[in-house]
Formats: C-alpha cells, structure tokens, sequence
C-alpha cells in the first residue's frame, strides 16, 4: 500500500485490479472467473456487472465457434471418406478388365479424386480449416501419384524450390491442386520413356505477384504440339482451371516441359 | 413501487396484476437471479392471465444484484409461449442500468421493451401501448 492513499483511493484500486483481473482471463478465454459484486451499486459493481456478462456471451460465443469448427472438419471429414469411396468404387471396377487404356483412364480419374480428397484430409487433420499449406499438399500429392504407376523401376527425383512458406484458401486449392496433378500425371506419363528423370516446382513471390513454375527434363512436348487445341481432357483441365482460379499460364517446351503459372497475390492468395 | 399484501412472493420477486392491468414484478433487493429464478418468475407472471388474456408487464429492476445469461434469455422470451405484450423496465443505479442495456441490447427481447428511470412514465408508455392496440 502506498502510503498517503486515502480509503477511497485504495477502493478504487481494489476493484479495478480485480476487474482487470477477471478482463485477463477472458483474453485466455477462461471463464470461470467473475468479478464480485459488493452490493453498493456504484459504479464498480455496474462495470463488475457488465464484464461478467460480457464474459458469459463470450464465452457462448467461443463455444459456438468451436462446435462449428469440429462440425466443419466433421464436414472435411466426411467428404474425404465420401471420396474415397468413389476411388475404390473405381479400383472395383476396374479388376474384371483387363484392357490398359481404360485402366489408364481409371487411374486419371482416381489421381484427381485424390488429389481433391487430400485437401480435405490436410483440412481435416489440422486446426486451420481454411487454408492449405501449398508445399506439404504437393508433395504428399506428388507420393500418392508416384504410387500409382508401377514405379518399381522409376528413379524420378523430385524437388520443392521455395523461399517462404505459401498457403492457399480451399476454393484456389483444389483447382490448383487438379492442376497439379494433371502435369505430373503428364510427366510420368510422357516425359521420361527410360523412366529416369527430375520434376521440379519452383515458387517465386515478386512484390504483390506470385508464379509457380513445376517442368520436368524429359523428352518435352512435340513442337507441333497446340495446347488451345488439344482433345486430351487432362491439358483442356490445366487451362479451364487456371482461368478459373485467374492465373496466367504460359507453357515453354525448350528444356523438358515447363508450365508457369501467374497469380495477381491480393486476388487469389490467403 | 409498492408490494401489495396479495402479491406473489417467489425467490426473488414480488409480482401481482394491478387494477390498470399491468402485470407488475418487483425484484428483491439484492437478488442474483438465475435461470430457475428466471422461469420461477415468468410462470408467475403468465400465471395471471386470465383465459388466455396478455396484458404489458411492469419491472422494477432496481436493487438487482446480478442476472445469468440463461435468465436474461427466459426473460427475452424468445422462442416460447408468452401473455406479455411488452416490457417497461424500471432502473436506476449504474448497476441496473448496465443490466437494462445489456439485456435490452444483446438479449433483444420479443415484445416491445423500453427502460425508464420513472414509475410514472414507464405505466404511461405501456398503456399507451395497450391503447394503440386496441
């Protein structure tokens, strides 16, 4: 107690420590605590008063927020679960046909069922339930393709080249992620006929842009080849879903195949 | 405002029917009203309607010590049956008018709800309701 204080003084002291107190632990969202009302309806029981019903709808509040997050990765969950299921309703299918061009297309269909069902489970397994971490998605998609083809005698290296982290929001992620694996599909479809080689993705943030780069040092694409034109379903997916997502694709053929993607970050980026 | 000798007395109210037809309940000095209060309180007061007859209810919140969450929702009456037609609070200490906004503001009663630092003013205000209902 400092001494010259006068009652009053060390009253008001009093309680607007145990105010301040009681205001602390709701900033840690503990809630047990209330501040006592002494009865003399001054203007410390009204403050009083008003923080502990503040702390009541908050703390409801911060119930509902966390019952609608366990019900959203509940949600995640479940599609997750939804899609694997059509997957090995596919690999069903597939085990009385003998034929390699349609297991070929079941094996596309189910490379982008995945790569739609990773992003939920990633969504589902972590506390952010929006957004993605862009690395850790390619290239766990990166393993679940590798496994899909009978990789026995693959030796194909594969290498993430980024400065900071990148995060994407769900609805730029599994357009990007489609993306994503419709070019490595490609790669380890086309590029590497003695099925050696090297894919790398490269991202690059130049002030408010982005690009990501991802290309192989295969046999590359034929020079004759019109990517606007072509019939196959995988190049129509790459351009419809990078116009979707607003990202500006250029394709280079020199080296290998390269495909370099552009974002606008504040249109598109978390 | 004064307890008549036939008024209900529950935990933490007085509530009667006064010959103008309101409905009235007074707090108890000093009450920390919750939820069983709450409902303790609001069967007492549909209690006295008669054949099914609303009527605007008068409460005098002064001397309230503290009211839960829960009893602020009971008294909002969301969601359930209901003879009030409105609320006119009577407040007066810092105290009650912090519960008053608060309930006012965040619970958001169904019926019509004003607060008043006036006994006369706040009977004026209900009837001219019950008038303009008519």
């Amino acid at each position: 107690m400092k001494p010259g204080k006068t009652e009053k003084e060390i009253y008001s002291d009093k309680r607007a420590n145990d105010i301040l107190e009681v205001i602390l632990s709701y900033a840690r969202l503990e809630f047990d605590k209330k501040t006592e009302l002494t009865g003399t309806e001054d203007v410390f029981d009204a403050i009083s008063a008003g923080v502990n019903m503040l702390g009541e709808e908050l703390e409801n509040s911060t119930i509902s927020l966390k019952e609608k997050e366990q019900l959203l990765q509940e949600v995640h969950h479940r599609v997750k679960n939804n899609l694997q299921i059509i997957s090995s309703l596919l690999n069903l299918q597939s085990e009385s046909v003998q034929d390699a061009k349609f297991l070929g297309l079941i094996r596309e269909s189910k490379n982008r069922i995945t790569s739609m069902a990773l992003i939920h489970e990633m969504l589902y397994a972590t506390k952010d339930l929006s957004h993605i971490n862009f690395k850790e998605y390619v290239e766990k998609l990166y393993r679940s393709i590798y496994h899909t083809f009978e990789t026995s005698d693959y030796k194909i290296d594969f290498e993430f080249i980024m400065e900071k982290e990148q995060h994407f929001e769900m609805d730029t992620m599994i357009p990007l992620g489609l993306i994503f694996n419709e070019i490595i599909t490609n790669s380890f479809k086309y590029a590497f006929p003695g099925h050696q080689g090297e894919i790398k993705v490269q991202v690059d943030k130049k002030g408010e842009d982005l690009s990501i780069r991802i290309w192989d040092n295969g046999v590359g694409i034929p020079a004759d080849f019109d990517h606007q034109s072509s019939k196959s379903l995988g190049i129509q997916l790459i351009h419809l879903l990078a116009e979707q997502i607003e990202a500006g694709l250029s394709v280079d053929c020199t080296h290998g195949t390269s495909y370099e993607l552009h974002f606008c970050r504040s249109k598109v980026l978390a | 405002m004064n307890v008549p000798a036939d008024a209900l007395e529950i935990t933490c109210y007085h509530t009667w029917k006064g010959e103008d037809g309101i409905v009235r309940t007074k707090v108890k000095p000093g009450s920390e009203v919750g939820v069983i209060e709450a409902r303790e309180n609001s069967a007492a007061v549909n209690g006295l309607s008669v054949n099914g007859e609303k009527f605007p209810l008068l409460i005098d919140a002064r001397g309230i010590k503290s009211i839960s969450r829960e009893a602020r929702n009971q008294f909002s009456v969301r969601g359930r049956e209901t003879n009030t037609t409105s609320f006119a609070i009577i407040i007066d200490s810092p105290l009650s008018r912090v519960i008053g906004n608060f309930f006012m503001g965040i619970n958001k009663p169904a019926v019509p709800t004003r607060l008043f630092e006036n006994e006369e003013e706040a009977i004026t205000w209900l009837l001219s309701l019950k008038v303009n209902k008519k």
